[in-house]
């Protein structure tokens, strides 16, 4: 593939990395008892789903993150660390 | 004393001291005479290995212990801990990849290696190291203070007087520690974390779903935790409204949001400032391993949260302990069947013993690079750089069990408090170094300083019901009336001294050093030039 910007890349990875770092500090959104599930508060709850909702969005950030990388060193000539055959 | 809980326990114990030994073998090197081996391991552990490695290093004992005991005691906010570990992922994936490129291109081994290096300052490199160093030792000592908690319960104290006599088994626990870190460096937790995470996993996963369901389902847990902090709150309204005791809730009130956010948000910012974070995430293969385990570590945060809810487990299960840290092993103890209590015991003492080992060899590594190298022995080879932080970390860690056995407890977690605040001051220079030059040092230095001495001051300041000082990590944000964590409100003024700071240096034309990285450095990663694969792919065990 020929070498394309990352810029882009890179402005989605941030974005993606942003919700995971302001949801869970904005405790208003959800320090209240209701409605409850499985006998868990709200607040309980609702932490708990926060976490794989967070690692959706850092895992899909890994992978933009990866491409993008990809094609930094495309553009700047450096080997492709993947085409190495290396366990990365 | 249970016999079957203590021989559980100590055929675990004496597995993992096996493995601690046996550890300088794993992947073995050439020798293990120099830094790179001894203090990070080789720099070649993979998403594995690092995973259980990193999760050793946040994830401990003391918060195995203190987290559920925050709950237990009613404080709600202790709950942080869950935002926070979810915080705190992002951050590592955006700036720590940066870390590892350069720390590898010039063989950094420590933070304060990068702001010496970055900055050509060993004025500030020695403040980072100094800083990590006086923050980590009271961390080392609250893993002890997780064991001994633990070693209380299963009735292993004597009730001698003598207080080397009476925690005679945590010392001996401590003996063994150090003499395998000293013998196998980060080897040994690293691969100690395996069993430890094992453990715990399985002990978290059978208390979870065990004991509330003896006890009645989760529905019936909170409502019981509840009931029991509003009849606390109905008898204690006087002391509360005069401000003597804290009020007690399952839901923090709007008054303790902002509490709420800035601790976790202080946390995770502070976490990987920590010198033995840095040297988990330095121990990688590559940088790739950094960012994928930035995505796969939130597993652990999950087993955090239903741990903290083990105090409320510990309210409804009717265990009754004047101390709030015992809540959680009585619960074992009275919960689980002996040998099963042996497992859960083992699985916190050794989740004691991998944090107290990488936390002790990255304040080592710190003192031989930043002040013994740096200051006092310029020339040292690196075999003698490894003696030299081998030696140290053995009087990191019998510095930390003295502090616990002869002074107070209060003491220790008082600075593991400060500790927070402290390091978190490091920020500037670390992560800001990471991404610009455009920072003064002297005006880093001059941030870093303003800001040590307003947060001790505040921390100093604050009165619990029980302490005259150091009575919690919250005090109210200048000008206000709402609380907020004491090492945001220091940063903030570090950040504000550092960027005037650079303004008025930059306008001086003061000189602002040599800065021996370039760019590119900041993107490499392992087999481009200059950053060699220090293992060979065949090496087993990825």
């Amino acid at each position: 593939m020929p070498a394309r910007s990352s810029r882009a890349l890179w402005i989605v990875v941030g974005i993606l990395l942003l919700p995971p770092i302001v949801v869970p500090l904005l405790v208003g959104l959800y320090a209240k008892e209701d409605p409850t599930l499985w006998g868990f508060p709200f607040y309980y709850w609702f932490q708990f789903l926060l976490i794989p909702c967070a690692a959706a969005f850092t895992v899909t950030a890994y992978y933009l993150a990866k491409e993008a990388v990809r094609r930094d060193r495309a553009a700047k000539g450096l080997p492709d660390l993947d085409a190495r055959g290396e366990r990365r | 004393m249970n016999a079957v809980a203590v021989t559980v326990f100590a055929f675990l114990f004496l597995l993992v001291t096996v493995m601690g030994f046996a550890a300088a073998r794993w992947r073995r090197a050439e020798a293990l005479d120099n830094l790179d081996e001894w203090g990070l391991g080789g720099r070649g552990f993979g998403t594995f290995i690092a995973w259980f490695l990193i999760g050793g290093d946040i994830y401990t004992a003391y918060t195995f212990i203190a987290v559920p005991a925050t709950l237990y005691a009613g404080s709600v906010v202790g709950f942080f801990a869950v935002p926070y570990t979810i915080v705190v992922y992002p951050i590592i994936f955006a700036f720590l990849p940066r870390l590892w490129s350069v720390s590898h291109r010039h063989g950094f081994v420590t933070p304060a290696d990068f702001v010496q290096g970055r900055y050509g300052s060993k004025g500030l490199g020695l403040a980072v190291a100094v800083t990590g160093i006086v923050a980590t030792m009271p961390y080392i000592a609250l893993q002890l203070v997780g064991m001994q908690v633990v070693l209380q319960v299963m009735g292993l104290q004597s009730s001698s007087d003598n207080w080397f006599v009476k925690d005679l088994p945590l010392f001996i626990a401590f003996v063994i520690l150090a003499a395998y870190t000293y013998s196998s460096g980060l080897r040994a937790p690293a691969l100690i974390a395996f069993v430890k995470d094992t453990l715990i996993y399985i002990v978290i996963i059978v208390a979870v779903i065990y004991i509330p369901h003896h006890i009645g389902g989760w529905a019936h847990i909170f409502d019981t935790a509840k009931s029991s902090f509003s009849d606390f709150n109905t008898t204690n309204a006087d002391a509360i409204a005069a401000g003597k005791a804290q009020g007690k809730g399952i839901i923090p009130p709007p008054a303790a949001h902002w509490a709420y956010a800035s601790l976790a948000l202080g946390s995770a910012l502070a976490l990987f400032m920590y010198p033995h974070s840095v040297t988990g995430v330095l121990s990688t293969r590559s940088r790739n391993v950094i960012r994928r385990n930035a995505s796969l570590l939130p597993a652990y945060s999950f087993l955090l949260g239903l741990l903290a809810l083990l105090g409320f487990v510990a309210i409804a299960a009717g265990v009754k302990v004047t101390n709030p840290q015992q809540a959680v092993p009585q619960l074992f103890e009275n919960e689980f069947s002996p040998w099963f209590a042996g497992v859960a015991y083992a699985a916190i003492v050794i989740g004691a013993l991998v944090p107290a080992a990488i936390m002790s060899i990255a304040a080592a590594n710190l003192w031989t690079r930043n002040i013994y190298k740096a200051f006092i022995k310029p020339d040292a080879t690196p075999a003698q750089e490894a003696q030299q932080s081998k030696l140290i970390s053995l009087v990191v860690k019998f510095g930390a069990l003295i502090f616990v056995l002869a002074l107070s407890k209060d003491f220790a977690i008082n600075l593991q408090l400060l500790g927070g605040v402290w390091i978190l001051q490091t920020l500037p220079a670390i992560v800001g170094g990471l991404y610009t030059r455009w920072f003064h040092r002297w005006a880093l230095l001059a941030g870093w300083a303003a800001a040590m001495i307003w947060g001790t001051w505040l921390a100093y300041d604050v009165a619990s019901p029980t302490q005259a000082h150091f009575g919690g990590p919250l005090t109210n944000f200048p000008g206000t009336q709402t609380k907020v964590y004491i090492a945001l409100i220091a940063f903030g003024l570090n950040l504000i001294v550092a960027v005037v700071g650079t303004l008025v240096l930059r306008a001086l034309k003061v000189a602002d050093g040599v800065d021996v990285t370039r760019l590119e450095d900041y993107s490499v990663d392992a087999g481009d030039t200059g950053v060699e694969a220090e293992l060979t792919p065949e090496t087993p065990l990825h």
